[in-house]
């Protein structure tokens, strides 16, 4: 049955190959402006990522007017402001962030106030305030996880009221993303496996979810293939470039079908577990992803089930119902291959999650907006069985 | 030319549903447990309203334009009435546009089952409060 409605918009331009992060001015050039920001965090500048993209950059007649590194591992509302106020004061005509999650919410959140003005929380939080789009911005992904780069969300924190707010709109896209898997090189194993166990959670519940679209499911089912094909291979060998590139696009995909389609109890779960307890949120949805689906089992049978062929189960001779169990299982698999590397816990305790706080990450669970989008109802008391059995 | 003919007839209209919503234990129980105040901007014809719920009782406010509300919802007077009919999908009317949600949408959505009897509520309103013009039901 087709859905009543959807829409599919899609406008980032994405750009996949070796070297392409120091070889895309052909792109830029596209966008208009020659004086950019750069965006990005300590790490990757001691690793020498950041100078070889300024030098791409520089040498092709672009400036580079000003750099930020303080990006905190959640996307803060402080950092966001001093993005937008260093780039407004430096001359900057444009954002280009180099980086994860953290350091891409945090420049799609600036490209706010960088191009409008205006304060972040006040003017902007919500969905579709914007009525034209921002300032040129470019996203060169660091981690092959949250598909930030093509996603219309930014998640920023709120250190003063403890929250995590949410931005929509589709002008937060970004106008280009750069997938270099030469750039997700040196991300460590545990990082890795997180980081596409989120992308996995991602493309899952998106499928699953009930804004689920024929073109946010194709996407899903392609990231999820690849998943399955790389993040075992990618998270024991970095030096794997193929393995690198195809869980970059798996994430770029898983990203856009998300954003059309949006997430569902993993992610309600996960953001609790990291509110509550700071579990990085691909740790939290690695463990969380089966738990979660054996919730949803009862209503989403058919659609697990289509799933399983991907994720590599012969279904020959199966009936729904044990393909479904066999995509849970196919799940558990991988993550405790993930597990037996070291790379990822597979259980709630193992992450450092006290037993006592599984009553109330089940009760502010229920209160996250994934939870619209999930197959089925949200019930703190049943979600909390599930957070026992990951526990 | 839409539904409304005047501001006028449309703040009569849509704040006497919000007050009998207000009323309305089955509804208003669940409004107050959320807290918040929310102010609807409406245009086409223009309007502002706010329905508190941080008080005692729900409060409908027309022309309140002062007030801090933790969500502002923008909409055409007439994506309200057919809302109010239950033929507006939230979600889908926030993806195309259509409303304009500042603040916190994750709590407005989780308002919706709350006002789902309110579907019911709006075309028998209508009918016995002189407005069965406006019913498109």
């Amino acid at each position: 049955m087709l859905p009543e409605f959807y829409q599919f918009h899609h406008p980032t331009k994405v750009i996949f190959g070796e070297g392409l992060a120091n070889d895309c001015s052909h792109e830029l050039e596209e966008l208009g402006v020659t004086n950019y920001f750069i965006v990005s965090d300590e790490v990757l500048s001691s690793l020498g990522l950041i100078e070889q993209i300024r030098k791409g950059l520089q040498e092709a007649g672009f400036t580079i007017t000003g750099e930020f590194y303080d990006v905190p591992q959640d996307a803060s509302v402080e950092a966001v402001e001093a993005i937008s106020r260093q780039a407004t004061d430096s001359g900057a005509e444009g954002l280009i962030a180099i980086g994860g999650g953290s350091v891409i919410d945090a420049t799609k959140a600036a490209n706010f106030i960088f191009s409008e003005g205006g304060d972040l929380i006040e003017d902007y939080s919500g969905a579709a305030t914007l009525t034209k789009p921002l300032k040129p911005f470019v996203v060169i992904p660091t981690t092959a996880g949250t598909g930030s780069e093509n996603t219309v969300v930014a998640v920023i924190y709120d250190v003063a009221n403890k929250t995590k707010l949410a931005f929509s709109d589709k002008f937060l896209l970004p106008d280009l993303a750069v997938l270099d898997p030469l750039m997700t090189q040196s991300l460590p194993p545990g990082l890795t496996a997180s980081t596409g166990m989120d992308a996995l959670t991602h493309a899952v519940e998106s499928f699953v979810g009930i804004d689920a679209s024929p073109h946010s499911q194709a996407l899903a089912v392609e990231a999820i293939k690849q998943i399955f094909k790389y993040l075992l291979r990618a998270t024991k060998n970095g030096d794997d470039i193929e393995a690198r590139g195809g869980m970059l696009i798996a994430a770029n995909m898983a990203g856009s079908s998300f954003s059309h389609s949006m997430v569902g109890c993993v992610h309600a779960m996960a953001h609790s577990v990291g509110g509550l307890t700071r579990v990085p949120h691909g740790v939290a949805n690695a463990i969380l992803l089966p738990h979660g689906m054996e919730y949803n089992l009862k209503v989403s049978k058919k659609k697990f089930a289509e799933l399983a062929p991907v994720m590599g189960v012969d279904v020959t001779g199966m009936s729904v119902d044990e393909a479904a169990r066999g995509a849970i299982a196919a799940v558990r698999k991988l993550g405790q291959l993930l597990h037996d590397l070291d790379a990822i816990p597979l259980r709630l305790r193992e992450a450092g999650v006290p037993e006592e706080s599984l009553p109330a990450i089940a009760d502010v669970a229920t209160e996250d907006g994934s939870v619209i989008y999930n197959p089925r109802e949200v019930v703190a008391e049943e979600i909390l069985v599930h957070l026992k059995n990951a526990y | 030319m839409g539904v409304f003919e005047s501001s006028e007839k449309f703040k009569e209209v849509i704040v006497g549903f919000f007050n009998l919503l207000a009323d309305t234990p089955q509804v208003a129980d669940k409004l107050m447990a959320s807290n918040m105040v929310i102010r609807f901007i409406y245009s086409d014809p223009d309007l502002v309203v706010v329905v508190d719920c941080s008080g005692d009782a729900v409060d409908v406010r027309p022309d309140d334009t002062e007030t801090k509300a933790l969500v502002e919802m923008r909409m055409k007077a007439d994506v309200a009435h057919k809302f109010w009919f239950g033929k507006v999908n939230l979600t889908m009317a926030l993806t195309r546009r259509q409303m304009v949600a500042k603040g916190p949408v994750p709590k407005i959505l989780k308002l919706l089952p709350a006002i789902k009897p309110s579907y019911a509520m709006y075309p028998t309103y209508l009918d016995e409060n002189g407005y069965s013009t406006y019913n498109i039901h």
